[in-house]
């Protein structure tokens, strides 16, 4: 096929969607946010499912109104950035990565132009929004693959890989072995097989193709005409398929990533994109592109691996496991950020730890065989640590400042429950805690009505945990997390801080510094994190000779502590105990209750 | 400590070196020594001191007003002279910062322990680093050695035999305060291991040498530094912690299990037995030295029976212990067609707290072997069994080492857990070594048995509350001869 179609099917006239920015004058209407290149960097990100949040008009699924309507909330608790999963026209057999038209929301949600109105709403509150985009595969219902299907020699008949047998690309893996046999399928309609690293509903688009990749890069202009902030690129290392290769990572993959982002720079300064690579680190930063430049790929990626290995770490009441990882992690050019995450809408993947960890793990985590999905384990953070506060606040404590941009995931700030009875992974989405009420404040629906039942049960249920309990209470979780991010914000070292593992004495406590030189005229710092990772109380010294004669002073209370001598430095933590410290240089800002003596080096004699 | 005049003391000091050094006399500083030293925990002659002699003392540099000596010196002791180094740093002004480390005042100067003045071990390292000649010491390099200068000295724990200087992230500088005349095995062995390549142990980066007794020395040994590495004694009591804090969950069962770290170890060590019979050759005791062998085991019993009635009370048992192993010992086969005992250079001194997980995995540390033996015992081939040994009382000690409540439940898990990670070990050692040092049964528990009786006769004189953790092992191993 040599054709290259100019406009997709989806864009047909006859088509409902909404077709662009509603704009007189030839400019769009939707703002943007103010200029400030690197925002991600310092940004704390805050996943939310449209149809679990909040329901506007009572038909018992979450929709973009019901969003909008709880802004308010989210800029109270300190987001800087919601990250949207794919709220696009679909069939939903995959939670709405299974694209049906890119270019329309799902009709249960809302308009385009609803969307158009929480972008704006965002943007009046300070907070930015990205979306994913799946770019990997699309609905088996999506008109380009009807078409491809029924017409080989159509104008999309090259846009999925098609082959005749299922011998090809034997050394890809298949990432659903539970639902999987294959990654080839036969259709009966065109009698060939069709590629599909994922579900057999949704195959692969054929980057080959010349307009694939042209229509999608068209589909990303046309969300960030809108306002979009950036994309989450959902499942980016699998775009390209060769012979001989695990059809992941390959060169072809990353020269179209280096493509996206030129269009992203040129056009829409300030955006980014975000890559879903579960991959080893080591592989994870080819995806931020060429460090020479500062990175031509993408401006943040998530680190998978980090997160099963903060629970293991505490489960094993061992560093090793977050240390080694972090150990492993490369540098990354100057325009990225590392994502990092505790839990999202997936299950808690455990593809990126060794067979004999994936076991431990299993075991450790996931006791009910209900708990686990795929290759990973289908839980929200609170039942996975117990329910136990402290717990949760030491994780809460470690998201907030191991280097890169936290994700918090929704509920977990109140520390919601999950439901393992629900299908898939369902059991982490359900409704929205807001309050006691009536189908836990989420909608005004009949309960029957509702898309998921709201978590009843005596522990997690909506009855116990609620935003509209946890506000009323200072001392809930819900507003510990906001004092945390709050806490977070005004040390940009936390965000910006070089990491240091600090080692120490005591192999169950994680210790390390986050220096930031200062730029721009800001002023730079470093913060001290000492994380106890047992449950019994631990005392660790630590080798901050670095930092001789400066005081720590400790950040949710602002207590200095004694002094940074030449010997070790003692401290002593509770069960699953963390601190976070200022490191003030010597002589600057002698802390309060430190004696007044005059420090005669600094003496000026004039 | 600043009060201390030098009239006040005993002037049976020898004095052997020249005029004219800071502080005074020499008189003055070995009466300073005399107070000082039976406080220094690596001091070993307890009893009275009353005799302090000066060997030698070689001037390293002047830092500010402060002047830095190396001072070699001796002590008597019932068995025999001792011999010591000290680095001593004078000033005229208190020294604030090193009060903790005070030696005393004398003619209006005050001494202290210069190894813990940053500026001090500074100059150490780039005297190192340079290959310098200072007086009788040499400061040497190893060939090719990386030694970041920059980094700044500090003085880590309190050890035994030694005082360690670490520097930032990347070298540790251990100073044999106790010398016995020759070449240290720790610099020794690091050398050899380096050479074959070994990944288990800290790279070998520099020495300090002098003369001691009219022999070449090692003085101190710079090593590379694992940062942020845990001694593998607190993780396994960590482990241990956890097992104990779950009343209902087995050994393999609780999310602590240290199982797959002991495997690990096994791996490492063996490789390091295997690079070590590389580097120093191996030999086969024959039917002489194995008689020898056992002989010394059931003459240490008998030492410390003398002196230890939980050990009197065993004495028969042990000996007969020993004597089944001395049996069996050439023919782990039990076919008396005789497996010879093969002897290659070892640690010598192998336990949990020798050992480092770092971030790429375990490393074995301090091949000094057992610092109270003489130094051609601690240089001599023995049995790789006897480091296997050391590990399988070490994780013993480990899992009862919290002491808590005595019942038997506590003592069956503690149980539970250190033949676990004891198994774990051995198949560890196996998978490398090629054999599994279970199947050296006999041989094995006699080196083990010959180990708690130690640690018997040193728990009965230090921590009598202890006593009952090796003891036990004896039990076991008497009764049953086996072992992990």
């Amino acid at each position: 096929m040599t054709e290259i179609v100019e406009h997709p099917p989806e864009t047909d006239s006859n088509d409902l969607g909404y077709r662009g920015p509603q704009t007189q004058g030839g400019e769009h209407s939707a703002t943007t946010m103010p200029s400030d290149p690197e925002w991600y960097k310092r940004a704390v990100f805050y996943e939310v499912l449209i149809r679990t949040f909040s329901d506007s008009n009572g038909d018992g699924t979450g929709d973009i109104r019901g969003l909008i309507d709880k802004l308010d909330y989210l800029s109270w608790l300190g987001v800087d950035c919601l990250w949207i999963p794919p709220f696009y026209d679909s069939p939903l057999r995959d939670g709405g990565y299974d694209i049906r038209d890119y270019r329309k929301v799902l009709p249960e949600f809302g308009t385009v132009q609803d969307f158009a109105a929480l972008i704006e709403a965002c943007h009046e509150r300070g907070i930015r929004i990205i979306t994913d985009l799946v770019m990997n595969h699309t609905s088996d219902s999506h008109q380009w693959f009807q078409e491809s299907r029924n017409d080989p020699e159509g104008p999309y008949g090259d846009y999925y890989v098609w082959a005749d047998d299922d011998t090809g690309y034997p050394d890809a893996r298949v990432i659903f072995v539970d639902t999987e046999p294959s990654n080839w399928t036969f259709d009966p309609v065109r009698k060939q097989y069709f590629w599909h690293r994922f579900f057999s509903h949704q195959p692969d688009l054929n980057f080959d193709c010349p307009g694939v990749g042209d229509a999608l890069i068209d589909i990303m202009r046309f969300w960030l005409d809108l306002g979009i902030d950036g994309f989450r690129l959902d499942a980016v290392p699998y775009l390209y398929v060769r012979e001989g290769t695990n059809g992941e990572n390959l060169p072809e993959t990353h020269a179209f990533l280096k493509r996206c982002r030129k269009v992203v720079d040129n056009e829409y300064p300030g955006r980014i994109l975000l890559a879903e690579a579960n991959q080893w680190p080591a592989d994870v930063v080819d995806y931020y592109g060429d460090a020479e430049v500062g990175g031509d790929e993408c401006h943040m990626c998530f680190h998978f691996p980090l997160m099963p290995r903060i629970f293991m770490a505490a489960r094993r009441e061992s560093r090793f496991p977050i240390s080694e990882i972090l150990a492993q992690t490369p540098a990354i050019p100057s325009t990225s950020q590392w994502g990092i995450f505790l839990r999202n809408h997936d299950e808690l993947t455990l593809e990126m730890v060794s067979d004999e960890d994936r076991d431990y793990m299993w075991n450790e985590y996931a006791r009910d065989p209900r708990m686990k999905a795929n290759i990973g384990i289908r839980r929200r953070l609170a039942p996975l640590l117990d329910n136990d506060r402290n717990s949760q606040e030491l994780f809460t404590a470690m998201l907030l400042s191991l280097p890169g941009s936290p994700c918090l995931y929704y509920g977990d700030e109140i520390g919601m429950g999950d439901n393992i009875w629900l299908g898939d992974r369902d059991g982490v989405r359900t409704p929205m805690q807001w309050s006691p009420d009536r189908n836990a404040g989420f909608s005004r629906s009949d309960p029957a009505r509702l898309y998921l039942p709201a978590i009843m049960d005596p522990v997690y249920g909506f009855q116990t945990v609620n935003v509209e309990a946890q506000m009323n209470t200072t001392a809930s979780l819900l507003h510990w997390t906001r004092r945390m991010i709050e806490i977070r914000k005004q040390h940009p070292a936390f965000a910006l801080g070089e990491f240091s593992d600090l080692g120490g004495s005591n192999p169950t406590v994680l210790s390390y510094v986050r220096t930031h030189a200062g730029s721009d005229g800001a002023p730079g710092g470093t913060v001290l994190c000492v994380n106890n990772l047992s449950r019994f109380p631990q005392p660790v010294e630590l080798d901050l000779r670095e930092h001789t004669g400066s005081v720590p002073v400790e950040l949710t209370g602002g207590t200095p502590f004694p002094p940074i001598g030449e010997l070790p430095y003692l401290l002593t933590l509770p069960g699953h105990g963390f601190y976070w410290f200022d490191i003030q240089a010597a002589g600057h800002g002698d802390a309060p209750g430190h004696g007044g003596q005059p420090d005669f080096n600094s003496l000026e004699v004039s | 400590m600043g009060e201390t005049s030098p009239d006040l003391y005993p002037t049976t000091t020898r004095y052997t070196d020249a005029e004219g050094q800071r502080g005074g006399a020499g008189p003055a500083l070995s009466a300073l020594l005399t107070t000082w030293l039976p406080a220094q925990r690596w001091f070993a002659s307890k009893g009275d001191l009353t005799e302090v002699t000066i060997e030698a003392r070689t001037a390293i540099a002047e830092i500010g007003d402060r002047t830095v000596e190396q001072v070699l010196f001796t002590v008597p002791s019932p068995i025999g002279i001792q011999r010591y180094q000290l680095w001593v740093a004078w000033t005229r002004n208190y020294p604030d910062r090193y009060a903790h480390v005070l030696i005393g005042e004398t003619n209006g100067e005050f001494a202290y322990d210069a190894l813990y003045d940053g500026d001090v071990s500074a100059v150490v390292l780039s005297n190192i680093a340079d290959g310098l000649s200072v007086g009788i010491l040499d400061f040497a390099p190893e060939p090719g050695a990386e030694i970041d200068r920059s980094a700044h000295g500090l003085v880590i724990g309190a050890e035994q035999s030694n005082t360690s200087i670490v520097y930032g992230n990347s070298s540790i500088l251990k100073v044999f305060r106790r010398l016995e005349p020759g070449l240290n095995p720790d610099a020794e062995v690091h050398r050899a291991l380096q050479a074959a390549g070994s990944s288990h142990i800290a790279a070998a980066l520099g020495v300090i040498e002098g003369p001691v007794a009219g022999k070449r020395t090692t003085l101190a040994l710079l090593t590379g530094f694992f940062a942020n590495s845990a001694e593998g004694w607190a993780m396994a009591t960590a482990s241990v912690r956890d097992l104990m804090a779950e009343g209902d969950l087995r050994a393999d069962e609780v999310g602590g299990d240290f199982a797959s770290e002991s495997l690990r170890l096994g791996k490492a060590v063996a490789q390091v037995h295997a690079d070590l019979a590389a580097a120093f050759g191996t030999a086969e005791l024959d039917a002489d030295a194995v008689r020898d062998l056992f002989a010394s085991m059931v003459a240490g019993a008998e030492l410390v029976a003398g002196h230890v009635p939980s050990i009197a009370e065993h004495l028969p048992a042990i000996r007969a212990a020993f004597g089944r192993a001395a049996a069996a010992g050439v023919s782990s086969t039990g076919d008396g067609a005789g497996v010879p005992v093969v002897v290659q250079r070892i640690h010598g001194d192998l336990q949990l707290g020798q050992t480092l997980r770092t971030l790429t995995g375990w490393a074995i540390i301090d091949f000094e072997g057992e610092p109270s033996k003489s130094l051609a015992h601690r240089r001599a081939m023995a049995s790789p069994l006897r480091d296997i040994a050391g590990m399988m009382r070490s994780f013993d000690y480990a899992a009862n080492h919290s002491g808590g409540p005595s019942d038997s439940q506590h003592a069956y898990r503690a149980q539970e857990w250190a033949a676990r990670n004891r198994r774990a070990f051995c198949e560890g050692y196996a998978a490398v070594a090629g054999y599994d040092p279970r199947d050296m049964g006999p041989l094995l528990a006699a080196f083990e048995l010959d180990k708690a009786v130690y640690e018997v006769a040193y728990e009965h004189g230090h921590r009598p509350t202890w006593e009952p953790i090796p003891l036990q092992a004896v039990v076991r191993l008497i009764k049953s001869g086996e072992t992990a």
